[in-house]
Order: C-alpha cells, then structure tokens, then sequence
C-alpha cells in the first residue's frame, strides 16, 4: 500500500498511477479498515459516554447558565459543573444526579418532565434537550456519572504516537495521529497535492507571497528527496515569513496605529510591530517573547538580546484603546483600560474568555469575578494615565501623532545597522573637521574656508539630519512606584466602591503563584510558559498556541475555537495530537519555527485539497483532516499578491506605517484633529499590507473589505466573507488597477507572443499555465480589445494613461502604444478570479503547454 | 448565472462557516416584491419562519449624534424654569457620573425654549420642533430612556451595539442578518452622515460594523457627494461595456473553474461581481435625485450634491422604497456644551423639516406602516448649565432623556416613561437603550430572547466568539416595552 513519492512527481513527470487506480486503492483501504474496525465500533455504541466530548456540550449549552459557576444567578441551589455539587442534596431535598440511578436522579425526571411548569430546560429559555441528548444524560448518570476535568484546565499528556497500519503514508509522527483518526473512522487521506499546487501553497502559507515563475520551475525541477523540506528551511529563514506571522500575532495583541476611541489619534506604535516582525526573524523562543511584552520592563536583556529589545517589547502593555474625550472620568477609563488589558492577555495566552467575569462569575467556565480583577491587578503598576490629566482634560493632545506618555524615541530593530553606518561616518566627519585648523581665523579672519571643509561640514550635517530621522518615538511600559489599588467591581460599577481590595493572582482554577510579596508582571509571564512541573501552565499556554498555528496551515484549528478555550467553545478534534503538539513546542525550548516545519512538512500538510462528493458530505468541515483546506487569502496578502503579480511590490523591512491610495473622505467623520488622507507619492505606496496605517476607527477600505480585524479587540480567527465590496476593490480599487498595468508591462517587456504573455499573465498571477480554456477565454477578450483599439486609438490611448495614474511609470509606456493598448485589461481579469486570491490553490486537471 | 436554489444555501451554509451571508444573498439577487411584510423566501436571513409577524421591516434610525438636549425637545420641565440660575439640589446630583462638569459649580438652567402641545394626544413638544408637533398623533415619545456610557464614542457604541465593549455586532448589523436583505442591487445596511457648520464630535466605523458576523452585514457609508460608495466608480476611462467585459470574462474564468472544484465560495464570487456590477449601475441613479420634484426638495430641505439632513432623509426614503433593510443616518452636532440656545435655533429648523418630510414621504406612499422610524441619540444634557463661549449649554446626561419613534408598529400619540421634576433621573417605565433594542426587534418580527438560540452550528460559530451571550444588542437582555407597540 505504497503511495508514490513526491518527489517523483513533476510536471514534466507526471504521476504514473492514474486516478482510477488509486480510487481503487482507497476502496481497498477502506474497506480493510472497515473489517477490522467494525468490531470495535459496535462496542463503542454501549460505551459510557465521555464526559468532556458528550456531556459537557449538552450541560453547558442548556444547564448551566442557570446551574453553573456564578453563584449570585444560581437557581435551586444546584451547580451542575461540579460533581459534589450536583450529586448533593438540594434545597428541595431531593439530588439532581444519583450517580448509577437515572430513575431517581431529579435532574432525568425534569428533563423527562410533560408538564410545561416543571420541565428543564423551561421553554422559556427556548433550549430544547432532542432524545439522543436526553438517553447520553441517562446513560451517563446509569454509569455512575463520572466528570472529568475540562480538557483545556488538564495539563497535555504525551500520548503514544499510534502504531501506522500504512507505513509508507505518514512522513512525521503528526501524520500518525491523522492517519490514526482517519482509519477510525474508516477514511483514507487524499494524495499529495501536485508540486505546482503544492510549491504555491508554501510560500503562500509561510511568507504571503505566491512564488516567482522562476521558484515555480526550480521547484518542478527538483528531484532530490528532500526537497520540500530545502523549499521550506528556506521559506522559514526569509523575512516574508517572519512578517507573515506578525500578521498573525498583531492581530492577537491588537496593534494598532491609532487610539481607537473618540479622536482616534495615531500613537506611536510601530517600532513595536517592527520588533514582533524582527523576534520572529530571529526565532526567538516564544517563553522570552513572551516575557519580553509584558514585563520587559523588569528583566535584564539575555545574552545576545539588544538591550532596547525588551523597550520595544514593553509597547505590548500600552496597545489598548485609549481616549482624552474631554469629560472622561479617570476611574471609570481606569476599570475600562484594567478590563482591556485583562481581557487581551486572557484571549492572547490563555485562550479563555475571562472577560466576561467582569461583571460577575462566569456563567460557563470556573472563572471568578475575583479572578478578573487579581488578572487586572497584574498591570495596575502600569505607567499609562498621564494622557488622562487630572479630571479628564489634558495630557493627551488632539495631535497627530498625539502624546500616550511614557515614551521613548528609539531605533526598530531594521534601523540599528543603518543607524550604526550613519554614527561612524558622522563621527569620521567629525573627526576630519576637528583636526582641520581653524584655517580662516588664524590667517586673515576672513579666509574663506577650503572647500572640502565646507563639503564635510554639509555632509555632516546631512547625515546627522538622516540619523535622527531612523528614530521613532514609542510608546513604553515603566512601573509605577505605587501600584494602583485594585478593587473588585460589583456588577462592574467603577462607581461601587464597597468591593474589596485584590493583590495580583494568576486564574485560582489554575492553581496559585508561589511568590514572596505582590506577585509582578514578570511572575505572570513566567507561569504562562514555564512547565506545569515547575509550578507554571508552560504546556496549556503551548495548546492555545500550537492551535493558532495549526489553524494558520489548515485553515482551522484542531480546536476550531481558537479564541475560547472554554464551556462554550468546542473540544478539540484531534486532542492527542493537540496535546503532543502542545509537548512539543515547551520541549524544544518554545522555538516556534522547527513546530511549523514540522507542521508543514508532514504529509498531513501536503495533502490535496480536493474532496470526492462523498467525503464534502461526510465531513463537509473538514475535521478528520481526510483532505486540505481551502480558504480565500488574509486581506493584506490580498494587495500583496496583485502588487508582487505586478511587479511593484517594495520589499523594505519595518518603518513608519504606509499610506496606500484610499478614496476621497473617508476619514470625514474624524476629528480632533480633523484628517485629510495623504496617500503616499513614492514607492512606498507598494509596501506589503502589514505596513498599512492600522487607523481603528476607520481601517483601510481594503482590508476592511476583505476581513481584516479593527484590532480594537485580540481576533484569534478572521472571519471570511465574500462580498460585493470585495468585488469592487479588486475592479476599481486604484491599487488593483496599478498592480494590473504593472502585470501588462511584465509580460509586454518579456516577449512579444500573445501565447507567450498569457503564460507568464497566469503563472505570475495563479502560479501556474492556464489551461486551454482559460487561455480561449483570455484570447477572446484580447481579440475584442484589440478590434476596438483599432477601432478607437485615441480612446484606448489616454485610458493606458489613465489607467496608471501615475504618469512618470516610463517602464509603463509602451502601454499606451498601439499593441499594448489591449492588455491592461486582459491582467485586470487575470488577477481577480479565485485561483489568484485563493489559497491553497487547485491546478486545474486538463494542464497543456502551448 | 447560476440560480440561488435551496440546496447552494446549505451548501454554504455548511462549508466550516463561510459564507455566512449566503442566506440573505438570495435576498440580494432575486427581490419578488414587496407584498405587504411578507418577507419573500429568496429575502429570508438567519431567522426564519420569523418569531411572530412582523409589524415593520424597514427601520430608519435617524441619530442625532453629540446629546441632544430632552429638556429642549420632549422633556418640559417647569421646575427648571422655576429655578433657573439657582443651585441644583445636591440631592439630585450626589454621587452620579458626571462628565465635563466635574468639580464645578452645579446651577439650574431653565429650558431655552417653551413647550406646545400637539395633536389629539396632547403631546407636548418644544417649540423647536413644531414641524414634528405636527406628527404628535403618530409619534411615540419616550422620556424615560436610560444608558451606561457618559462619553460620545462608548455612548454610541453602546447605542448601537448594547455594550461598549468593540468587536459586537451593530444593530443594523443583526437586523440584516436576521431578516436578510430585499434589495437586489444595494446593501441590506446603509449609513449616511450629515452635519452641521460647528465642530462635531468624531463617529467610528465600529457603529455600523458587523463584529462577529460576517462582513457582508455591515453597514455600507453612502456619501452624497463625491462617489457615492467607496469603489464604486469604474477606474478612469473605464467605460460601462469595459467593466462588463471584464466582469463577463472573470465570470467566465470562475465557471470554468466551478465545473473543476465544486467550491460554493466560487459561486458566490460570481454572483458578487454580478451584485458589485449592479451596484456600480444602481448606485448613481438612486444618488441622482433629478427625479424628486422640486416641491419635494424643498419640502425635505434636499439639496442634490451636498450632504444636508434634508438629503440624507430623502435618501433614506429612496432606500427604503428599494427594499433596504435598515437604513442609518447620522446628524452630527447636537453636542451643546455651550450656546445652546444659538446652537439649537440652527439645528432645529432643518432636523425638524427634514424628519418630519420623511415621515409625511413615508405615509404618502404608504411606506410608513412598514417602516420604523427611530430619532434619538446616544445620551441627553444636564438640567445643570456649562457655561462656555456664546452663552450656556448643558453638559453629557445618562440617567434621563428622550426619544421618538414613529411607523412600522408604533402606537402612535404615546408618551411614555417620566423623569423627575429636575429632568435628572428617569422614574417611570424607565426604557434602557437595550429595551429599545429589544423593542425594535419585536417590531421586526423577532423575539430578541430567542433570536441566538436554536441557529444552525455554523451560525451559532458565526457568532459565538467568545463573547458573553448577554454583551450585545441581540442578547435577549432588555424588555420588549408593550406601551410603545401598536396592539394589533
């Protein structure tokens, strides 16, 4: 039961084995399995159920809102979340759970209950128990109704890697726990992609970027064994890929450029963004990563570390929305700022939803109100109110930027070397022009000095001038001397003042911290990642993690919640290897680049993403991972393709955020201070999507289109759509228009053959030849361009003009030549059908080489 | 083309979460008129068969962003004229949140301007608003409202979106969702802004964002000037039979591409070309009021090119009457801190004329019964003066003020909910922002208690986010507030 290597497999060398067959080989397999599972499953059917996959969903959907962990909205007096708890006697006298005898459990009664007075749920709450739910309750409770802890509060375990009954399929231990669940549940996973589609889903995947034809051919050309893994040591090494994951990271921790209420000023926050795309680059293990954002204030710089890393770093504590609305009360933004921070940290690291114990007890999870405000406490040392004034007026200034003291005025990571060149060469100046006597005053005093001196000088001058513009103010963490007093909020009210006062604690359903005296920043961060041996949550922070990431290669994460680890999210699909992934990463000291590569090299990963009807009905979400996903790419890789298509995209490392093209007024409804867009004149309008002006209030109508987050809020998961504005953006959007007149002179530079120029059209554009109707289609459209160039020259002259916008693109005029005039639009269609924004891509099957 | 058909729906439906909207894009691309609120099935969104029928299915929130002041429009206090230029009693004020006045002197100002009354009801009203006095008989006025948040942003935040936490769905953002869209050629939601010479206070994207729903939920900013949406212009040189060339052609390159991986989004990208195409036709038309007679023009205030409250209520009419869902106009500048009374005498006039020409519009062509009518803003004005240039103005007040409803399954000639003789603190039937969330939805034909129970998974995924279920304006928290709805 062989699959054939990928690395035979080429365009030129097509694979050897034709579809039928290896349908046939999947049938076989299946059928194989079914026989020896079979027996198995029928047992499984008389099994107990399992509490966290069958009985949890069912209690904490419908019961224990009412019946659960916040005792001020507790009814009857019963906690279903809590196995004591439920099994002790009531209020009534009676016990809503006898374990072993659902006959004279209350809770089967009432559940079983005709009539509509007595009934649970009460349809009031309009939650409906079907059968099958019904018998999972009563023959839970005939098993003695055994809890167990919630998965995401149990430390991951080091499940064996399960014995492969396909030797030859599985490339990595992921692969077995995969292969494992499939041939549970009777499936067998797909082939490989094919290496074109495969080639595009890496560097799509890891850098955002689709590759270059010429990556695209060295690729095919390959044969060597390893060479996914050499394609993918490279792709992992490149900045792209560390911008790609701060991506990812940004819009967890919410960076932004702008304060996000009312004036929704600009703060200075880049460097911070700079850093992030520099720790990744560097690989720096995610327990310092960590410990660097929320308490680089407090820590030495390690070994190696630049000490303004951990400056940077400490921005994370100030990216919150913050506001100097005339008439804001200082305590209230104060509960508001605590509530923030609390829910970020809780949502970024814990994957849990503490936020909502703001007000009272969470209504799902053992999270307590108390809990909240000690997490809050944490940060209550934060330096961050002086934009506040004294009664909600002054501090902050309505400027742009506006002022969020403290700040510091530093170099990001990306300028240090440039900054370094600059002082030598400035200091050299210098030099030379202190040792040069003081020629006019001791001759004749008005001697006018030698040239080369007056040279010097100016270029001193001039390098001085550009050394201080490579230093940006940021935004920085300094401790308070006195801790602000934490207090419990009733109900939330910052007005309540009767609730009593909190010391720092980590969430007590995790344990505590073993600290002598107020419990720092610094002890928070350690406990998130040190192991749960040593008295921290290092493997359950590794879950939350390891998730996010899978999700970034898949589509989904193993837990499809990957924002909410709790009650009302949903347990994960492939929880052993979840947890072996978790293992893995605090293993290998948190290095974050070898788990996505094992991640991305296992043949899991590398499977095509097509599906059989039968199995788009089976597991039409692709759970069992029986396939690869499919998904349209993130917003800024959106712009970033058709720029990089184009042949515009500038590829600069960090720096003050961007401004592309964006239409006239949209920033109308700002104002303290009122703001006109300046979209930038140069090149760096054709900067990656990452680098855009995050402007909270109002976010690029780009980005906003295609699902990028306002980050006023962690998003842990970009919810997709596919929308009429998406539509328009990629037709009208100037962007789009540019990035398809760059595409036109690509392939009118590269060769004069219609054949030729749709070629390299599709494979800039989709990563790949188009197939004969692709390439009729396009011809079609060429030919009734050109008709009507002939027809009207001057008309398809001036719109090539047009079209560009931006006149001095010499590289650009050939265009408004006669055979040019048809192809900005042919490029315009090629870049926006779903190959070119979606990926991973499929190749189609009909391939041809004209 | 290909035809939405019951089966495409649940093949989006079912793809991992995607594609959310695919409900309601039925509604975008096949209207079958409008039968008298009876949502067409192709129209249906996320609820449906709706809770109860549904007495509106329009709504027009018309928001007077900055505070306008109750005790200048509903609210009639005597005691504050009585007291005038006298302390306020300390007892009114002790221990209450308190905004620009901090720590300053706290002094009665009596109401700039005397009451009427209206109509067989005998509402009284100010005498601001003496065009919409008119209206006394078919409006609902509630003085009794109360909210959470004392600053602008979070205040319209929680307005909108039931909480000031960001990332929460606006209600124009859930109503479009739930009941799906019956234009075929624009947005379900809809925002349009105006204001007025001074310096208004900034407005957020976030108060017409759709949160955790999918993003073909939001709102979409119609400008009155200029492009009227973003994009929406073909790209210069552009002819209309170019776009459609290439509209035609990557419509062709998808099918093509449908018939090789039987991927539903690809479908529905087709389909949105063809809607963004429609739009970009559409659009200009329905922007280009050359159509209104001049009467009516001057009955609104309208004037074509320029974004006045006058356009922007003759606008939400031409929405309205092409089937968009929910419609939000912004009037800025109703934040009086000082001068009130020159700042009122300058707003008033065109507010007044506008809303009550859209209301006579609406009742003319017998779209009022089907359409609700929202006027109010995110919070009131202190009984206590803030003395600043051109004279006194009132500073930011939560605890008491006012608002009008008026159309789809409003009972007309209501007043409902006092507050105290000082204006201060709402005392009867008080009506927190999210009972009028609540209120709206019931109106709409759905019961807020219900309306995030028993969805599909995918949607249930949609919106779950992590978020407190009780934290939006969908939560099923506030009361549905009988007074105000029109028995039927």
């Amino acid at each position: 039961m062989r699959f054939p290597d990928l690395s035979l497999r080429t365009a030129e060398n097509p694979p050897c084995w034709s579809r039928g067959a290896l349908t046939a080989l999947f049938v076989a397999c299946g059928l194989w399995w079914l026989a020896v599972f079979q027996a198995e499953a029928a047992r499984g059917e008389e099994a107990t159920p399992d509490f966290n996959r069958d009985i949890r969903p069912i209690l904490s959907h419908n019961c224990v809102a009412c019946h659960g962990p916040d005792e001020h909205d507790r009814q009857a007096g019963l906690r279903l979340d809590d196995p004591a708890a439920a099994a002790a006697e009531l209020e009534s006298g009676l016990r809503a759970i006898v374990p072993g005898a659902p006959q004279s459990s209350e809770m089967i009664v009432r559940i079983r209950e005709q009539d509509p007075d007595l009934v649970m749920p009460p349809p009031e709450s309009h939650h409906v128990l079907d059968e099958a739910q019904k018998q999972l309750l009563e023959r839970w409770i005939a098993a003695g109704a055994p809890y167990a802890p919630h998965w995401a509060y149990v430390a991951p375990k080091a499940w064996p890697t399960p014995a492969a009954i396909d030797r030859a399929w599985p490339r990595s231990w992921i692969d077995a726990f995969v292969l494992d669940r499939l041939k549970r549940e009777q499936l067998a996973p797909a082939d490989d992609a094919d290496p074109t589609t495969l080639v595009r889903r890496l560097h799509l995947d890891l850098t955002g970027l689709p590759p270059t034809p010429a990556e695209l051919d060295a690729f095919l050309a390959d044969s060597t064994a390893d060479r996914v893994e050499r394609r993918v040591d490279a792709l992992l090494a490149s900045p792209r890929h560390a911008e790609r994951l701060a991506s990812w990271w940004l819009d967890l921790v919410r960076y932004a450029d702008t304060v996000g209420y009312h004036g929704d000023q600009t703060h200075n926050a880049s460097p911070y963004r700079d850093w992030v795309i520099h720790a990744f680059l560097e690989n720096v293990p995610f327990d310092r990563f960590t410990l660097l954002q929320l308490a680089g204030d407090l820590v030495e710089p390690a070994e190696g570390e630049h000490p303004d890393d951990r400056v940077l770093a400490s921005a994370y504590n100030r990216l919150l929305q913050t506001s100097h609305e005339g008439g804001i009360q200082v305590k209230e933004y104060r509960a508001i700022y605590q509530a923030d921070r609390v829910r970020n940290i809780s949502e970024v690291w814990l994957g849990a939803t503490l936020g909502c114990a703001q007000c009272h007890d969470h209504k799902y999870d053992p999270l307590t109100s108390r809990d909240f405000y000690a997490m809050g406490a944490f940060f209550a040392d934060i330096d961050d109110e002086r934009h506040m004034g004294n009664a909600g007026f002054g501090g902050g200034t309505n400027t742009l930027p506006t002022t969020r003291l403290p700040e510091r005025a530093i170099l990001g990571p990306f300028d240090r070397a440039e900054a370094e060149r600059l002082d030598r060469e400035i200091a050299e100046l210098t030099k030379r022009l202190s040792a040069e006597p003081a020629a006019g005053d001791q001759a004749t005093g008005n001697e006018p000095e030698p040239a080369a001196v007056v040279a010097a000088r100016e270029q001193s001058a001039r390098l001085t001038k550009q050394r201080e513009s490579l230093t940006r103010a940021v935004m920085i963490t300094e401790q308070l001397k006195t801790p602000r007093e934490v207090r419990l909020l009733p109900r939330g009210n910052w007005m309540d003042e009767t609730g009593e006062a909190v010391e720092p604690a980590v969430l007590s359903v995790l344990g505590s911290l073993n600290v002598d005296g107020r419990a720092s920043r610094e002890d928070l961060a350690r406990w998130l990642t040190e192991p749960v041996a040593e008295g921290g949550i290092g493997e359950l922070t590794a879950r939350v993690v390891v998730n996010r990431l899978w999700a970034l290669f898949f589509g989904e994460g193993l837990c499809r919640s990957t924002d909410d680890f709790g009650g009302q999210g949903e347990p994960p699909d492939h929880p052993e290897l979840l947890d072996r992934l978790a293992l893995e990463l605090v293993a290998s000291g948190w290095d974050l680049r070898s788990l996505i590569r094992q991640i991305v090299t296992s043949r899991s990963y590398l499977q095509s993403s097509e599906a059989s009807a039968e199995l788009l009905a089976r597991d039409p979400d692709n759970r069992l991972l029986a396939r690869q996903g499919r998904w349209r790419l993130p917003a800024e890789h959106v712009r970033d393709a058709a720029l990089f298509a184009g042949g515009l995209l500038v590829e600069e490392l960090g720096g003050p955020s961007v401004r592309p093209y964006q239409p006239a007024g949209y920033y109308q409804h700002l104002n303290f201070p009122k703001r006109t867009y300046a979209a930038d004149t140069d090149e760096q309008q054709w900067r990656r999507g990452l680098y855009v002006h995050w402007q909270r209030m109002f976010l690029h109508p780009q980005l906003a289109a295609f699902d990028a987050p306002t980050r006023e809020e962690c998003t842990a998961r970009r919810l997709p759509s596919n929308t009429p504005t998406q539509a328009l953006v990629l037709l009208n959007d100037p962007t789009f228009v540019e990035a398809a007149r760059g595409l036109a002179a690509r392939a009118m530079r590269a060769s004069t053959a219609d054949d030729d120029r749709l070629s390299l059209l599709w494979r800039q554009a989709v990563s790949r030849e188009p197939d004969a109707t692709e390439r009729a289609v396009l011809r079609e459209l060429l030919a009734r361009r050109r008709e009507e160039a002939a027809a009207n020259p001057e008309a398809a002259r001036a719109r090539c003009w047009e079209l560009g916008w931006r006149r001095r693109m010499r590289r650009w005029s050939r265009m408004s030549s006669q055979p040019g005039r048809p192809w900005p639009a042919v490029c315009s269609t090629c870049t926006r059908p779903s190959p070119a924004i979606n990926s991973p891509p499929h190749t189609s099957r009909t391939r041809s080489r004209s | 083309m290909i035809s939405p058909t019951p089966l495409h729906r649940r093949c989006f439906l079912g793809q991992a979460g995607l594609s959310l909207g695919a409900a309601s894009l039925g509604g975008l691309l096949a209207r079958d008129g409008l039968a008298a609120l009876d949502l067409p099935a192709a129209a249906r969104g996320a609820i449906w068969p709706l809770h109860h029928p549904p007495q509106a299915k329009a709504v027009i929130f018309l928001c007077l962003a900055g505070g306008p002041s109750h005790l200048e429009t509903f609210d009639n206090k005597p005691t504050l004229a009585r007291l005038d230029g006298q302390p306020m009693p300390e007892s009114v004020t002790a221990g209450q949140p308190i905004a620009q006045l901090q720590g300053k002197e706290l002094v009665v100002l009596g109401p700039r301007k005397p009451f009427s009354r209206y109509g067989e009801c005998g509402a009284e009203i100010s005498d601001y608003l003496p065009r919409l006095g008119g209206f006394a008989d078919r409006l609902a006025i509630v003085r009794s409202m109360v909210t959470e948040q004392i600053n602008h942003d979070p205040a319209h935040t929680f307005l909108n979106c039931g909480t000031a936490i960001s990332g929460r769905p606006s209600m124009g953002a859930w109503v479009t969702y739930g009941l799906g869209s019956e234009a075929d050629d624009l947005p379900g939601f809809v925002v349009m802004t105006s204001k007025m010479g001074r310096n208004p206070q900034p407005i957020a994207a976030r108060q017409w964002h759709s949160g955790f729903l999918p993003g073909q939920f939001q709102g979409v900013e119609f400008a009155t000037s200029g492009s009227p949406v973003n994009y929406v212009a073909s790209p210069p040189g552009v002819s209309e039979a170019h776009q459609r060339d290439v509209i035609d052609t990557v419509a062709a390159l998808e099918r093509h591409r449908l018939a090789t991986v039987a991927d539903p989004e690809i479908a529905t990208r087709i389909r949105q070309y063809e809607l963004a195409f429609r739009m970009q036709m559409s659009v200009p038309e329905l922007a280009d009021l050359s159509d209104e007679t001049a009467e009516t023009l001057a009955c609104y205030g309208a004037e074509p090119g320029r974004a006045t409250i006058g356009t922007n209520c003759l606008m939400a009419r031409r929405l309205v009457e092409r089937g968009v869902r929910f419609v939000h106009l912004y009037h800025s500048d109703w934040d009086h801190h000082g001068g009130i009374e020159p700042y009122m005498d300058e707003i008033c006039p065109p507010t007044d004329r506008a809303a009550a020409a859209l209301l006579a519009d609406l009742e003319e062509r017998g779209l009022l019964e089907e359409t609700l009518v929202v006027i109010g803003g995110e919070f009131g004005r202190t009984p206590m003066a803030q003395s600043k240039d051109k004279g006194a103005g009132r500073d930011h007040h939560i605890k008491g003020f006012s608002m009008a409803l008026a159309g789809g399954g409003i009972r007309g000639g209501v007043t409902h909910g006092e507050t105290d003789e000082f204006g201060y603190h709402a005392v009867t039937d008080i009506v927190h922002v999210r009972d009028l969330h609540a209120t709206m939805l019931h109106l709409l034909g759905i019961d807020h208690t219900r309306f995030q129970r028993g969805l599909p998974r995918p949607r249930r995924q949609a919106h779950r986010r992590g978020a407190s279920p009780r934290g939006d304006a969908a939560a099923g928290v506030g009361l549905v507030i009988r007074d105000l709805v029109k028995p039927t």
